[in-house]
């Protein structure tokens, strides 16, 4: 009876459906209106900010790109002065030291975040949560700096160990233009190798906090189920805390390796520019994106500057794949899903 | 209603804040409008060569108290594409615009509103850093074809027979050249290829023929990174690869400042009389009198590459400030262009003083006289006192013709020990005054300019290590590619040490028996433990 | 996807803040069950795992003496191997093979793998933490030999020549620079930024959605194309100069994004209630957000915006087309090159002279040391989650409310003769400190 009574009264006031929340129908407030009319320009602005940037890019760099075609993909030397230009050893020189940081990188990421959030306990572990957090602000320079003045020279007899011992394996290898094993010192400075180990310890920690905080959401009920299965610390992370940080991994991997690609200053400062793909990444000479822009911006013409632009597009366009690709692993694995 | 004390504080907050953020911006707006007033000269900007840097960083800092002049050196095609787009009030360039580039590149549009003004001369030097038995070589020697195949990847070794002939007096060692070239556009590298196109175009074509990236006939701004070269940016960055420890073997091509301040030795270069000359101030200015001036004073160096005086260096050039002759263009303005005529002319006069000491050469009379003629174009340059004989220039006195330098008058002749032959100087060069020690054939001889140089140099550090003792006496030495003594003929009872590098890829005995020997090692650690164990179990096992 | 920014404020909480389960589960009434909220809520305190004892503590230093001696023994008279580095490889492959070998006396083959594991993954660490460390403490004792120099802080560059001594000049025209730089960038930065983080989170719409994919997308633009960006478009086109202010908009560009990002994590975090608990009051959405959401995400956004800044002071790329090089102080953003902390380390450590380079690891040092300062300061106010309050805050809120309970008795007294019994249940006006309270 009571129930008759009650629906009409609810289709009157055309109460929404019980499951969903109550919809609020505000009151139009002068303040409110104002608010919200801030708070979208204020979106419109960063939006229109950074189309400008992406636009004004496409834009300049429309001109290099008509000229060069896609040559420009392909075209080894840098020479928009005389129309001979192209990225392809300029981005090979970019992917290959990033490759290298990722190799040295990853490891020691895994390995500390696992150690941080596994092993260790208490004050130890808070306090080597925040050396590596502080570490991530540390300006890029500053490791520009110790590689320059510490690593290139501490790294020499390294270098020539591993072209000594693994030359046979041809990324190894330090051979000079006419196939000869080269063992000089200055053969194997200025190389993609000494670049790649700055940039790693430059993306280290912000690798190893992306990872470490993937594991530490690791839930505790299996990792006791694990343990009262019989495994060892071992084979709870095999388990348990490896397949539940993999979108971790994954996309700490990929954050650091977008920041790679994009490292200007400490690679400006060690390399030797070259416009010619080089496999040996131990041997003298590579190049990056950014390097390039770094060392040409300022004597370049309007054209120069184009085909500059054309670069830093394809950098960015790069990196911004690697960074969505990261963003929807993380956000599809299950550590991601909670932030 | 009253107000909640947290809103009233917060008030208070705000307010306060609001009231020292707007003081301080009061305080450092203010100074900058008083400065203003008080000083007559308004700040200047301009960008451009590295090779002339160390001058202009010289008068910069010498006329901070009257003016401010900002100077960034990024090397001189930076300088003239920023004077095109006009964010610079001047460039320092050692070449012209390129508005007809013969390479094939965009030629290069200024418009037609600047002049040329040359600020002072230097000498193109070659930095090096080598070895001999760990000691620093300082008196190398070096002929124009040789340094032309060094940069184009003819010469690859420090013992090839042409360096080895230009140095009677140095064993030279089995060890590769780095040429070390510059990466970003420079004048150093137009300068040095425009000598090499002009004196060895055989050999500048053959390179650029084989696909490095130059255009045969025409000099470049980009020299191109051949296979074996390095390349780094800026002067600052060649000189400084050349200076690292692991830049032994390296070699590069610079302003004779650079070596000069990291205490580094050049190479003295052959001239057209058979001596090898050192780019002092006075050996450059005696090169530069082969100079011919153009009308819009650029310089053709034809005569000077080919100058038959016996003292002349033949690498020597002008380094150029480009001003603006109209205004406002750009950031430019009559009242910059007060600043920059002023600091023109001091660069022109008493600027002239310092330089010899930082490792250029001053400009002469006629240059001085045509560099007034361009101060006076500048906008704002006009009510300048442009007096010749108050001049405080050190290459003349009041009343002087204008084609005498008194620093080529009083040059030195070069010593005799320095003309081609078996004789070779053991005195250092530039920024290493060390003596090298005989380890060649040939015979010593101390170099007149020795004292001139180590006064220069102002160097209390030497840069050389101990030598290896018995390095100066083995005459028939032979060194490894490190430098380090392999085997001495007289050295008697000296210690040889085996060189780190194995010298055959061959697995010969004694790598066998090293091998061996790592591996009976490894099994007298590892095995005792698992045969204690196994002994213990079996032995236990039986009770 | 987790924040982009290093150590954002959520990532330490979850590990060390085991939460009471009251805190997180939303106030139970009897006789409901209630499903705990699974989300990153631990059960009980994680199980230490580790098991110390004598013997595994001897394994290891033996191991480590072992490693040691066996890869000096190699060096020194069996192998031809030299090089500090081929030691230190050598010694750490023995460690591990010793430590293996006396891990297998004792364990099983589980339990071997699980000991070498821990040792690799301590080694990893330990590795790490030494390079860091080492990069940064070789950074400040190179850059010591300046440091003590008084004049270092308090000179410009502007009459020190190249061969000067290190007791002539110094880099305070870089740290003012560096200092208004950063401030014009953050006062567009921190309005612009917040702002946007708040219309992501308390507006919403397929617009919010847009924005949040545009500026998640800008996180990936390498900073040195935002140098190129104001470069071309500001230098070039508009201001025709370099200037602190082009710097500070392409440092703006490149702090942007990583500002909203953070910020839009933190504020995600405060909890929904609270929003409710306003609206319920009748609370109008603008004083919602300025009364109860950013007060809560207080620290949050102030942590973010520090972090940012420490990114955005160190950026060396971006100033180094934009800024221009100066040896003279200069205090005009709008006028003439300016330049700051990290452009002027790249360039005194491109001389070749011993004094210039010294001065330069002294500039980074000092750059070091202001990135320090400031993430102990974000540390120090962001270590707090959101809404939980330092001694002082607490204090205070605790002052607040003791003033608005005597006001309400006092009220009541005076209301309550005349009969109103009701009178506590209708607030007489609507409490205008909840975010005090909270």
């Amino acid at each position: 009876m009571s129930a008759v009574t009650f629906t009409p009264r609810a289709d009157v006031r055309s109460t929404p459906p019980a499951s969903g929340p109550r919809r609020i129908a505000p009151r139009a407030h002068i303040a409110d209106r104002i608010f919200q009319s801030v708070a979208v320009s204020a979106g419109a602005v960063t939006v229109s900010i950074m189309l400008a940037v992406g636009l004004f890019l496409s834009l300049r760099a429309k001109d290099a790109l008509v000229v060069a075609g896609p040559s420009f993909l392909f075209e080894q030397a840098w020479s928009p002065e005389t129309g001979v230009f192209g990225i392809a050893a300029v981005l090979f020189g970019t992917v290959s030291i990033a490759l290298v940081a990722m190799s040295v990188s990853v490891p020691l990421a895994l390995g500390t975040s696992l150690l941080i959030s596994e092993v260790l306990r208490g004050r130890l572990q808070r306090t080597l949560i925040s050396i590596v957090d502080l570490m991530a602000a540390v300006p890029s320079v500053v490791f520009g700096l110790w590689g320059v003045f510490f690593l290139q020279a501490g790294i020499i007899p390294v270098s020539q160990w591993i072209s000594t011992y693994f030359g046979w394996i041809p990324i190894f290898a330090v051979t000079g233009a006419d196939g000869a094993r080269l063992t000089e010192a200055s053969a194997v400075t200025s190389s993609a190798f000494i670049a790649g180990l700055v940039v790693a310890l430059m993306v280290v920690p912000t690798q190893t906090s992306v990872m470490r905080e993937a594991f530490s959401q690791a839930p505790v009920g299996e990792r006791e189920g694990a343990l009262a299965l019989g495994s060892t610390r071992f084979g709870m992370i095999r388990a348990v805390v490896l397949p539940f940080g993999r979108g971790g991994i994954i996309g700490g991997t990929m954050l650091g390796l977008g920041r790679a690609l994009g490292e200007t200053i400490a690679v400006y400062m060690i390399i030797s520019p070259i416009f010619t793909i080089n496999w040996e990444v131990l041997k003298t000479g590579s190049n990056s994106v950014s390097a390039l822009i770094a060392l040409r911006y300022g004597e370049s013409s309007d054209f120069g500057l184009s085909a500059l632009m054309a670069a830093g597009l394809v950098l960015f366009l790069v990196t911004l794949v690697i960074n969505f690709t990261a963003s929807s692993i993380v956000a599809r694995s299950r550590s991601g899903a909670s932030s | 209603m009253k107000l909640p004390r947290a809103a009233t504080r917060r008030r208070v907050i705000l307010t306060t804040t609001i009231a020292l953020l707007s003081t301080l911006v009061l305080s450092t707006t203010a100074p900058v409008s008083s400065a203003l007033a008080d000083q007559t000269y308004e700040p200047i900007q301009g960008r451009g060569s590295t090779w002339s840097s160390g001058a202009i960083d010289q008068w910069r800092g010498a006329v901070a108290n009257q003016m401010s002049v900002n100077y960034t050196a990024d090397g001189s095609s930076d300088g003239r594409a920023n004077f095109i787009t006009k964010i610079v009030d001047f460039a320092v360039s050692e070449i012209p615009f390129q508005t007809n580039p013969t390479d094939g590149s965009t030629p290069e549009q200024p418009g037609t509103d600047f002049a040329y003004m040359p600020i002072v001369a230097g000498g193109t030097s070659f930095m090096y850093n080598l070895k001999i038995g760990g000691k620093r070589v300082t008196n190398l020697r070096l002929s124009g074809e040789t340094i032309a195949k060094i940069f184009t990847g003819k010469i690859t070794k420090w013992n090839d027979p042409q360096i080895a002939g230009d140095n009677p007096g140095l064993a030279m060692p089995d060890k590769t050249i780095t040429p070390v070239v510059r990466s970003d556009g420079s004048g150093s590298s137009a300068q040095f290829s425009l000598w090499m196109v002009n004196q060895y175009p055989q050999i500048w074509n053959d390179f650029c023929n084989s696909g490095v990236g130059c255009a045969a006939g025409s000099m470049t701004s980009q020299y191109p990174v051949f296979p074996g070269a390095k390349g780094q940016a800026k002067s600052d960055g060649v000189a400084g690869y050349v200076a690292q420890d692991y830049g032994e073997g390296a070699i590069t091509y610079v302003e004779y400042s650079y070596p000069l301040k990291a205490k580094f030795p050049v190479a003295k270069v052959l001239n057209s009389s058979g001596y090898y000359i050192e780019p002092t101030a006075s050996s450059v200015a005696v090169g530069m009198l082969g100079a011919a001036i153009k009308d819009d004073l650029t310089q053709d160096l034809g005569g000077v590459y080919n100058n038959s005086d016996p003292r002349a260096y033949p690498l020597s050039s002008y380094s150029y400030l480009i001003v603006p002759t109209s205004a406002p263009r750009g950031v430019f303005t009559e009242g910059h262009g007060r600043t920059l005529a002023a600091f023109a002319k001091y660069s022109l006069c008493e600027g002239q003083q310092q330089v010899g000491l930082l490792g250029y050469s001053p400009l002469p009379m006629n240059l001085v006289q045509a560099g007034f003629s361009q101060i006076r174009r500048i906008p704002g340059g006009g009510q300048l006192d442009l007096d010749i004989n108050s001049c405080n220039n050190p290459t003349f006195k009041p009343g002087d013709s204008l084609e005498s330098n008194q620093l080529a008058i009083t040059a030195p002749q070069p010593a005799a020990c320095d003309k081609k032959g078996p004789d070779q100087c053991t005195t250092g060069t530039a920024g290493a005054p060390d003596e090298t020690p005989i380890s060649g054939s040939g015979n010593g001889g101390g170099s007149s300019d020795a004292g001139v140089n180590a006064g220069k140099a102002g160097a209390g550090t030497a840069a050389t290590t101990a030598a290896g003792g018995s390095s100066s006496l083995a005459t028939d030495a032979v060194y490894d590619e490190n430098g380090q003594l392999v085997s001495a003929a007289a050295g008697g009872g000296t210690a040889v040490s085996a060189p780190f590098t194995l010298a055959s890829e061959s697995f010969g005995i004694s790598q066998g028996l090293m091998l061996a020997a790592v591996a009976l090692l490894l099994l007298g650690v590892f095995l005792p433990p698992f045969l204690s164990r196994k002994l213990r179990r079996s032995s236990s096992s039986p009770r | 996807m987790t924040t982009l920014l290093p150590g954002a404020p959520d990532r330490t909480e979850t590990t060390e803040v085991i939460a009471p389960a009251a805190t997180r589960i939303a106030p139970t009434r009897t006789g409901i069950t209630v499903i705990p909220l699974r989300d990153g809520v631990a059960p009980a305190e994680r199980r230490a795992l580790s098991t110390v004892t004598t013997s595994s503590v001897f394994d290891v230093v033996g191991a480590l003496a072992g490693g040691a001696a066996l890869a000096t023994l190699l060096f020194g008279w069996f192998a031809p191997l030299t090089g500090v580095v081929g030691w230190l490889l050598v010694a750490f492959v023995s460690f591990l093979l010793i430590y293996t070998v006396l891990a297998s006396f004792t364990s099983t083959r589980e339990e071997i793998l699980d000991r070498v594991v821990t040792v690799l993954l301590g080694s990893a660490g330990t590795i790490l933490i030494a390079a860091l460390v080492f990069v940064v403490a070789f950074t400040i004792i190179r850059g010591s030999e300046a440091l003590p120099h008084i004049n270092f802080f308090l000179q410009t560059m502007e009459t020190t020549g190249p061969l000067d001594p290190i007791d002539s000049g110094g880099i305070a025209h870089a740290v003012v620079g560096t200092l208004i730089q950063i401030s014009i960038a953050l006062a567009i930065t921190i309005p612009l930024g917040v702002t946007t983080a708040v219309f992501l989170n308390e507006v919403g719409g397929p617009f919010a959605r847009f924005v949040r994919t545009v500026s998640d997308a800008m996180t990936a633009l390498p900073s040195i194309v935002a140098g190129l960006f104001v470069y071309a478009a500001v230098i070039s086109l508009i201001t025709h100069q370099r200037s602190g202010f082009a710097a500070s908009l392409a440092i703006t560009v490149m702090m942007l994004p990583i500002v909203i990002r953070a910020s839009d994590v933190v504020l995600r975090l405060v909890p929904g209630n609270l929003r409710e608990a306003a609206y319920a009051l009748g609370t109008s959405r603008w004083r919602t957000v300025w009364h109860v959401v950013l007060p809560t995400s207080r620290s949050g956004l102030v942590t973010a915006v520090i972090l940012g800044t420490a990114r955005g002071i160190g950026e060396t790329s971006p100033v180094l087309l934009t800024s221009g090089v100066t040896a003279v102080m200069n205090i005009n953003p709008f006028q003439g090159p300016m330049i700051s902390l990290p452009l002027q380390v790249f360039t005194f450590i491109k001389s070749p002279e011993p004094g210039m380079i010294a001065r330069g690891f002294g500039t980074a040092a000092v750059l070091i040391l202001l990135v320090l300062l400031l993430f102990v300061i974000a540390r120090t106010i962001g270590g707090r989650g959101p809404g939980q309050l330092t001694e002082r805050q607490l204090m205070h809120a605790r002052a607040e409310s003791m003033a608005d309970v005597a006001r309400m008795s006092a009220r009541r007294a005076t209301l309550s003769p005349l009969g109103h019994d009701r009178g506590l249940a209708v607030p007489p006006e609507p409490a205008p400190e909840t975010e005090d309270i909270k």
